[in-house]
């Protein structure tokens, strides 16, 4: 044992850094031999590999979001308002770095032949696009250009040149001008989504505005200022832009204005940093464990040194700087594995991110090195300074070893570490104490546990006559020493558990995320939505869809209004900063009246209307008259935002009416659901007077189409609007978000059996000593592995128990308080974390205690040089 | 390396051999050998008329379980398991009626009778030696292997459990192989025989100093 560091201080006495460096060197080389730092590196490499792996892909996931989502805006900067930009203006984004182009928006009719259309034009300049594509058809070919219209030309929706009846070549009739038709828009790059603009599209270019005649005095016209550049750039203009915002300016920008990911991918996202981060702990656990034996191993040494006149600094030094050559060389060999991780990731998700993603950054490595560095330092600190405490009376008397590291005081280094790298990844101080203080607890709890069920193992273990033989004698003996060696074997147990629960739950989450994204797109799932629905028409279109389209939702009245108020102040100042560019304070929002709550709606604050004997919504109608506020609900994520809660008021401008509505209930909805959603809904009878339409959603098999056609016929001002494939493309990301999760699943499931390999490793001299003596009376090879194994199995049993029991209340905790998925009891965990458990450790136990069988008996005990 | 070579011994049931010689002389690996815990580079030996040269590691286990006894110079007791436990460990392995209330039976004559459920770091040396004592002799063994038995003790103790050793032998009529630097511990044994650099010489009586 002393060979391992060889005679480090023969020749001088150290002197120097370098000296110290080369000779930690020296000594990791000669010891990578042994099986715990060979464990210390694998489960450093793991903790790299798993955090470096899901850093890479979700840095560049945000800043492909990013890049996707200056596309979708148009630009990386966009200024909105209803009079033309000042030259000014445009100089200032100029002179800062930004390429401007320029937009104007407006509604307007279209007419050919004696037909009228209202068209949703967008005029554009020639810098259009900034970013992306326009999908195009001309001359019956789909082409994706990086332009818009030239002059004199016209690129029109497929739906508008079917309700106009007209075709590429003819000549449009725009206000005071004809423009040509040259191509079928089929898609634009910078679409802002949603159903905000019903209109069917239109896209000319600047020169031909003047021509139109359409921008008057009064006219509802938007002028967009589009700007490309870094973000940076845009960041620096922060001051101006907000003062630019103050004077009305609409500012929309990409860290701001970043479209939100779908439900599904942000909780892939999560799923993927809690993966990430239980990886870390195995692995910190496996350290914390191989630790142990090096420590054992070292201690030798240490006294020798000691003898030698090595103070206690320099041996700090020496273990330490051994040890970061060791984290290094493992940080390097787990970036490695991390990029070609993420590259697999990518890989399985290509089909759906949005356009190349940026190159991996350097900031995902410096976190990986630095959470190496942190678990060594906080898994393997306290039982390292074991080593500095040796006393050079050692070498003479073998029982002068300093005291093992307390328990608690590795656990509690350990934790606060793990706590720092909580808030480090998932940026949630609140959430990482919670977590922590949760996980001290639990720790706890299953340390008092194990101790209990030790003590009734060895209690049954006694119970077995110490005549039987066979089986009966085999499972007497291993449960014996197993809970014989309780401070050792409860480290385990407790080691394992937390592996076993921590693999459980990544499974479990796993599983229930995949169940409940599936429940949530079940085949039925509405793929046409029904718009603009007049009242006379409704009792006729529900009638037609009777019996042919299944899981329709029901017919939601439509009031356009726009939120005037907050709590009678002006909303943008009555907002939190952050939400002061939010979509629903810019845009007219979609309200409906309802006496019912939604189906997938849930009430998670105050009544719904007329509940809880608040009187009935009826008086709604009374309090309006009066002028009193009536009654709303609002959904809970807008509320969030603009820092609203029950009993806050809002007043809606619809038409040239105001009305004002006090929040009594909050919604909880899911947005993915594809089916009509509202921010707020009125109680009946309040809306009514005001112009309105309906909207349905339904679903339609591919036989059922000929429907389609009938409804377009029978109902030509109703919008049908198919979402097939968005649908199509959301169960396509969901089944590739599998794939992901499932590897990473796999990184998890490796930094458990690391953990399982360390920990066998620490215990393996005590087994040897154990085996050695059997040995000495005359036990067989048969026998002694025998026992080994009942112990191992009956170790994995209790830990899969205690695995159990763990991941069961960690997952609830999990469900309710970060995935939002309900809580639920998972039977099979009972069954196959303690048989698995038992199965595993008996196995890889069984494998890594041949090498001790072999030994002869002279050396297990260690008896050779002991004379 | 060579640590012994060329040599020759026969013990026969019932005698007591001492083995001399100094540290570093091999005395430990001889002991080793003849007990089957390791194997010779070349050479015979036989137990119980059995050559170990035939027999693997698990043959040679097999024929040592229950017919010989050891005690160790660092006791080598199971630091989890209780006095009566570490007694009963031989037993366990072949199993016996009656195994408890002979452990018991077996500490009480050591002088451990009220100290069954102590564990060894609870005891002294010698009392953990006296415990090692009581194992190697529960089985009824035919042959007794020590190796140095007194060396970790302080000479009275080392006193005590060496008389303790020789009483037990005789009422039981074992074989005894004991392996020590310590001629006053020698002089006790039936034969001496002198390890020295690998090579093995029979003492007479005078020259262990009787």
């Amino acid at each position: 044992m002393t060979a391992a560091m060889g005679d480090p201080l023969s020749g001088q006495a150290p002197s120097g850094r370098g000296h110290w460096l080369a000779l930690s060197w020296r000594g990791l080389r000669r010891d990578l031999r042994a099986a715990d730092v060979r464990a210390l590196f694998v489960a450093l490499a793991l903790a790299v590999a798993a955090s470096t792996m899901i850093g890479f892909f979700l840095d560049r996931l945000e800043r492909g979001l990013e890049r996707q989502a200056g596309q979708m805006l148009g630009g990386d900067l966009v200024l909105e308002q209803s009079r033309p930009f000042d030259n000014e203006i445009r100089q200032r984004l100029r002179d800062a770095g930004l390429a401007l182009s320029e937009q104007v928006d407006m509604v307007s009719m279209a007419s050919f032949d004696g037909a009228f259309e209202p068209a949703s034009v967008k005029v554009v300049d020639d810098a259009y696009p900034h970013y992306g594509e326009v999908h195009v058809e001309r001359q019956g070919e789909l082409e994706r250009v990086a332009t818009g219209p030239a002059p004199g030309e016209v690129w029109i929706a497929p739906r508008l040149a079917q309700l106009l009846d007209i075709e590429e070549g003819d000549s449009l009739q725009l206000g005071a001008t004809s423009l040509d038709v040259t191509g079928l828009i089929e898609r634009e790059p910078d679409q802002q989504g949603g159903f905000g603009s019903f209109n069917p599209r239109l896209m000319m270019h600047m020169d031909d505005l003047e021509a139109t005649e359409l921008v008057q005095e009064g006219s509802r016209v938007e002028f967009e200022l589009l700007g490309r550049g870094p973000s940076e750039v845009v960041a620096s203009l922060q001051d101006w832009l907000d003062t630019l915002a103050a004077e009305g300016v609409e500012v929309q920008d990409v860290r701001r204005d970043r479209p939100q990911l779908g439900n599904a991918l942000s909780r892939a996202e999560q799923y993927l940093s809690l993966a990430g981060l239980a990886a870390v702990l195995l692995a910190g656990v496996a350290v914390a464990m191989a630790t142990r034996r090096y420590v054992d191993r070292h201690l030798d040494t240490a006294a020798l040194l000691r003898c030698f006149g090595a103070t206690q600094r320099q041996l700090t030094r020496l273990f330490a700087l051994q040890l970061l050559w060791l984290a290094l060389a493992a940080s390097a060999v787990g970036a490695i594995l991390g990029l070609v991780g993420q590259a697999g990731l990518l890989m399985l998700l290509s089909n759906f991110l949005p356009l190349e993603l940026p190159p991996p950054g350097p900031m995902p490595l410096l976190l990986g090195i630095l959470t190496a560095m942190a678990i060594l330092a906080g898994f393997a600190g306290p039982t390292l300074l074991r080593l500095k405490r040796v006393s050079a009376l050692k070498v003479l008397r073998r029982e002068f070893d300093p005291l093992p590291a307390s328990a608690w005081a590795v656990i509690g280094v350990a934790s606060l570490v793990f706590g720092g790298l909580l808030w480090l990844y998932s940026g949630n101080l609140t959430l990482s104490l919670a977590i922590l203080a949760g996980g001290m607890v639990m720790l706890a709890v299953l340390w008092g546990l194990g101790a209990l069920l030790m003590t009734g193992v060895l209690h049954l273990a006694s119970r077995v006559p110490a005549t039987v033989s066979g089986n009966a004698l085999v499972v007497r003996l291993g449960a014996r020493q197993l809970a014989r060696r309780r401070r050792a074997s409860l480290g385990q147990l407790l080691a394992f558990s937390v592996t076993f629960s921590a693999m459980a739950m990544i499974a479990l989450v796993r599983g229930d995320l995949l169940t409940t994204w599936q429940s949530q797109l079940p085949d039925d799932t509405p793929n046409f939505f029904a718009i603009n629905i007049q009242p006379n028409e409704r009792e006729s279109f529900s009638s037609m869809l009777e019996g042919a389209a299944d899981s329709r939702s029901a017919l939601y009245p439509m009031v356009r209004g726009r939120i005037s108020e907050i709590n009678g102040n002006d909303p943008r100042a009555a907002v939190p900063d952050e939400a002061r560019g939010d979509n629903a304070l810019r845009r007219e929002l979609n309200l409906t009246w309802r006496s019912d709550v939604p189906e997938g709606n849930r009430i998670v604050a105050g009544e719904w209307f007329g509940e809880g004997g608040q009187g009935n919504w009826l008086g709604a109608v009374d309090a309006h008259a009066a002028g009193d506020a009536v009654p709303i609900s609002m959904e809970d994520g807008l509320a969030d935002r603009f820092g609203l809660r029950v009993g806050d008021t809002l007043t809606f401008a619809i038409g040239s009416a105001e009305i004002t509505g006090e929040i009594t209930s909050l919604r909880d909805l899911d947005w993915d659901s594809f089916r009509p959603n509202f921010y707020v809904i009125f109680p009946p009878d309040v809306l009514e007077r005001f112009g309105h339409s309906y909207i349905t959603a339904f679903h339609l098999d591919s036989e059922e189409r000929a429907l389609q056609r009938e409804l377009a016929e029978a109902f030509p001002g109703v919008s049908l609007i198919n979402v097939d494939a968005i649908l199509e493309r959301v169960r396509e990301l969901l089944s590739q978000v599998t794939h992901a999760v499932e590897l990473v699943l796999l990184l998890v499931l490796l930094a458990g059996i690391s953990v399982l390999y360390a920990a066998l490793i620490a215990s393996r001299p005590v087994r040897a000593h154990e085996s050695g003596l059997l040995r000495v009376f005359g036990a067989g090879d048969r026998l002694i592995s025998r026992i080994q194994g009942a112990e191992f199995a009956l170790l994995g049993l209790i830990s899969g128990v205690m695995g159990a029991l763990l991941a069961e209340l960690a997952a609830a905790g999990l469900y309710l308080g970060w995935l939002d998925l309900s809580p639920r009891m998972h039977w099979e965990l009972w069954v196959v974390l303690p048989f698995g458990g038992a199965l595993l450790i008996g196995m890889i136990g069984h494998v890594l205690s041949r090498s001790v069988r072999r030994q002869t008996p002279m050396a297990s005990l260690g008896l050779l040089g002991e004379a | 390396m060579t640590i012994l070579q060329d040599l020759g011994l026969s013990i026969v049931a019932g005698e007591s051999v001492a083995i001399l010689g100094a540290s570093g002389a091999g005395k430990s690996t001889l002991l080793g050998l003849l007990a089957g815990l390791d194997v010779p580079t070349s050479g015979e030996l036989s137990l119980f008329g059995e050559s170990l040269g035939d027999l693997d590691e698990d043959g040679r286990a097999q024929l040592r379980a229950g017919r010989v006894g050891f005690v160790f110079q660092n006791f080598q007791l199971l630091p989890t398991l209780t006095a009566l436990e570490n007694v009963l460990l031989p037993l366990e392995l072949s199993p016996t009626a009656g195994a408890d209330a002979r452990g018991r039976e077996w500490l009480g004559r050591v002088g451990l009778g009220e100290r069954l459920d102590h564990l060894p770091k609870q005891l002294s040396g010698g009392e953990q030696q006296r415990v090692a004592l009581a194992r190697a002799f529960v089985t009824l063994p035919e042959l007794v292997f020590a190796d140095e038995p007194t060396g970790n003790l302080d000479p009275a103790t080392g006193e005590r459990v060496i008389d303790l050793l020789f009483e037990l032998n005789q009422e039981a009529g074992t074989t005894l192989v004991l392996v020590t630097h310590d001629h006053a511990l020698a002089r006790r044994c039936q034969r001496c025989l002198q390890l020295d650099e690998g090579c093995l010489a029979p003492l007479s009586l005078e020259e262990v100093g009787i």
